[in-house]
């Protein structure tokens, strides 16, 4: 998460929805694709879902590294999957027969299949999970939750964990330029120097953290944080038509994926 | 009138901390208190404020009280709403992502209603000269910016006392001049404020007694500045023979969209004690990191002795150059005192080289000699410096590149660091010290460096740039040139 995925205006459709919808639109998607895992289906929902960065303005290149990563990260699972699956139809060996040797590492339709499932599956959670970090406001996703009686306290810990993503981020950068300086790199060979790499990246990680938490918690209760079970907002959410509509969509999405979990749709499933 | 009465507390039961404190802060009046790392400054606000025995456990004595009233049955909120404590660093106090967010949140917490607080949120954020940035991200401000965020968030829930841990530790002068008018004006309306600082010479001028908190006492301060050193250097001949340490041609560098540093030029020869000044944000940290080759330049070229930086392995830069962060967590990496002493021995595969009495010289200079088995990380800030500082010098490099090493370092701190740099340029070797403090730059430094906006404005030696400075409108960095 950087910096410039954080937002805190309303601007686009998608930025001016409910947090607690589009919080509520998060589950469902990830729910969907857990119960309903065809890789048509997650494509179709990763496919809306990067529509949805180009709606609402919010770039996705902002950090090229990170999409690298996690493409290839995905293409690795793909990669994966098919290497590891060997039921279906066999489509081609990685290692064809010679002489008496092989065939190895049989490529199947199905393997293909759960490759796709897997890699598309990804990318939708951490795509769908980034657009919704970028679109939301932290502060009305906290009164939106308390007026569905979640109790402020917890609700908080939400704007807290959003409010010091970009903070960590920050550090983990400077540890790791730190780490530079001292003349330590990042390595991987032998178990003794991956955890000497773990520790190294770690702790000054963990420390940063915990005295952060301490005074930000003495802050808090300086600043009467849990005085009363209620409290007041300066800036409330709101509920449009708008939300209305995109609910019945969700609730519609919803629905569908468990109907075709049961097999109740099997025309829509042979399409998805 | 906030006042605690015979206060005495110990975090581990064992060593105290405060010893018997009275201490009485009035309303319309600015009391500062100072002393040495350690001394018990920050747990005395913290004892003031109530968190000290409510939050913070350990053995406690003694009362506080609020305009004559015992207030030992009190909540901690209820506390809060008449003394509020800004902690030393405002980054962490910071708990939402919008400033008018950040202001509204105390009145919110005690339920006041939605047009009282953006009355309080315009009012506050006025009183601090930040009304411009009611809307704008809370991680996009400055220091200076968030400390004043924190400040005005603080009052936003009209406390009648206003605690500061060391508000001007990481502001530039014209922050800190801000900060002093923000504070007059906040006296004159009535507030009783209570100002923990090391660099007395940033709120001398605004005070209106001055205490000293050591071993757990508090007594009168007597006025007595830093025995440092405070006359200027001799002007520094650089040998003509002599081949530059360090080498930056047309270095410019960008953090996305945001230009950083532009088009630096500039080279650091043998001997050359360097302070590199500028406002919060024009640059300094960056450049020194292009410089150290931990950044490469998205433009331009750094060489380290001689070799472009791009292509040495980060154990040939360590080995050449010392670099000490701002934060000092961030750069503590073992588990003892001792193993971080050695860490850039076993780094440089040369642990079997290592001289036998240098680090143990270093860390009795530092004055952790006596701490080698303790984790660092439980070492009190001051401690954790001089560390990071014994640790990256232990195999003396040949450049050292401290950004901002005196911040909340008592003198004994500050003279081990300002000897520590002295002895590498007096040894052939070169130093680059970010600071904001002018009597260091004179003291210490036979150069300043200034930046504005990424670019060098000025660079010679130390005295004609500040003279400069004072004519093309910086002058504060000459005003509050003293060291504490």
């Amino acid at each position: 998460m950087t910096i410039e995925h954080q937002s805190t205006e309303s601007g686009s459709m998608l930025h001016r929805l409910n947090p607690s919808l589009k919080l509520a639109g998060l589950i469902i998607i990830t729910t969907g694709i857990l119960i309903y895992p065809s890789w048509r289906f997650s494509g179709l929902l990763l496919l809306l879902t990067i529509l949805g960065f180009k709606v609402s303005n919010v770039p996705l290149h902002v950090s090229k590294k990170r999409i690298h990563f996690l493409m290839a990260f995905s293409a690795l699972l793909f990669i994966f999957q098919v290497l590891m699956t060997a039921n279906g139809t066999i489509l081609l060996f990685i290692i064809p027969k010679h002489d008496l040797m092989g065939p190895f590492l049989p490529v199947t339709d199905f393997g293909i299949e759960k490759g796709f499932q897997m890699s598309l599956r990804f990318l939708l959670v951490v795509f769908s999970s980034m657009l919704f970090v970028s679109v939301t406001d932290p502060t009305l996703l906290a009164h939106s939750l308390t007026r569905l009686k979640i109790p402020y306290r917890y609700s908080f810990a939400l704007v807290i964990a959003l409010r010091f993503l970009p903070l960590f981020d920050m550090e983990n950068k400077t540890v790791r330029i730190a780490q530079r300086s001292r003349g330590i790199s990042i390595s991987v060979q032998g178990m003794s120097r991956i955890l000497r790499t773990i520790r190294y990246t770690f702790f000054p990680l963990l420390v940063s953290a915990l005295s952060r938490v301490d005074a930000l918690s003495l802050s808090m209760d300086g600043r009467g944080f849990g005085h009363s079970r209620t409290r007041t907002y300066l800036r409330k959410s709101c509920w449009t038509a708008l939300d209305s509509a995109v609910l019945v969509l969700l609730s519609t999405l919803l629905l569908a994926s468990i109907l075709l979990t049961l097999g109740f749709l099997p025309q829509i499933s042979a399409i998805i | 009138m906030l006042e605690v009465h015979d206060v005495s507390f110990s975090y581990d039961n064992e060593k105290l901390i405060l010893d018997s404190v009275n201490l009485q802060i009035r309303r319309g009046e600015i009391t500062v208190i100072t002393g040495p790392t350690g001394s018990g400054k920050s747990t005395l606000a913290l004892a003031l404020a109530g968190f000290i025995p409510r939050v913070i456990e350990g053995a406690f004595t003694g009362s506080l009280l609020i305009d004559g009233e015992n207030v030992e049955k009190y909540l901690i909120s209820e506390i809060a709403r008449k003394v509020a404590l800004v902690q030393q660093d405002p980054e962490s106090q910071i708990s939402t992502l919008l400033v008018s967010d950040e202001v509204a949140f105390g009145p919110e917490n005690y339920s006041v209603a939605p047009s009282e607080i953006q009355k309080r949120v315009e009012v506050f954020l006025n009183a601090v000269k930040s009304s411009h940035l009611a809307n704008r991200p809370t991680y996009a401000l400055s220091g200076g910016e968030k400390q004043r965020v924190t400040i005005a968030s603080m009052l936003a829930g009209k406390p009648d006392f206003l605690l500061l841990d060391e508000p001007s530790a990481s502001l530039d002068p014209k922050g800190i001049q801000q900060l002093q008018k923000v504070l007059l004006g906040f006296k004159n309306s009535g507030y009783g404020i209570l100002c923990i600082e090391h660099r007395l010479a940033t709120i001398l001028p605004v005070a209106d007694r001055v205490l000293r908190l050591s071993k757990g006492k508090i007594s009168r301060w007597s006025g007595k500045t830093s025995s440092a050193k405070t006359t200027p250097v001799e002007h520094f001949r650089r040998p003509d023979s002599a081949e530059p340490l360090l080498i930056a041609k047309g270095v410019s560098y960008s953090y996305g969209t945001i230009s950083a540093v532009r088009d630096v030029t500039l080279s650091v020869y043998p001997g050359e004690i360097v302070a590199l000044m500028g406002d919060n944000g024009s640059g300094k940290s960056t450049l020194v990191n292009l410089l150290a080759g931990l950044l490469h330049s998205t433009d331009g070229i750094t060489y380290i002795d001689g070799v472009p930086s791009i292509e040495m392995a980060a154990q040939d830069v360590a080995a050449r150059v010392a670099v000490v962060f701002q934060n000092p967590n961030h750069q503590i990496f073992e588990r003892t005192v001792q193993r971080e002493q050695y860490l850039i021995f076993d780094v440089l595969d040369s642990l079997d080289e290592a001289p036998s009495e240098r680090p143990e010289e270093v860390l009795l200079a530092a004055g952790l000699a006596n701490l080698k088995e303790r984790n660092p990380f439980s070492l009190s800030h001051g401690q954790k410096r001089r560390l990071n500082v014994s640790s990256v010098t232990v195999h003396e490099p040949l450049v050292y590149l401290f950004d901002e090493p005196f911040i909340g370092q008592d003198e004994i701190g500050r003279n081990f660091i300002t000897q520590t740099i002295r002895k590498r340029g007096e040894s052939g070797g070169a130093a680059i010290l970010v600071t904001h403090d002018s009597s260091v730059a004179t003291s210490l430094c036979n150069r300043i460096i200034f930046m504005e906006r990424g670019s060098v404005l000025l660079d010679g030696p130390p005295k004609i740039v500040l003279d400069r400075l004072g004519e093309i409108g910086y002058g504060e960095y000459a005003d509050l040139g003293v060291m504490s």
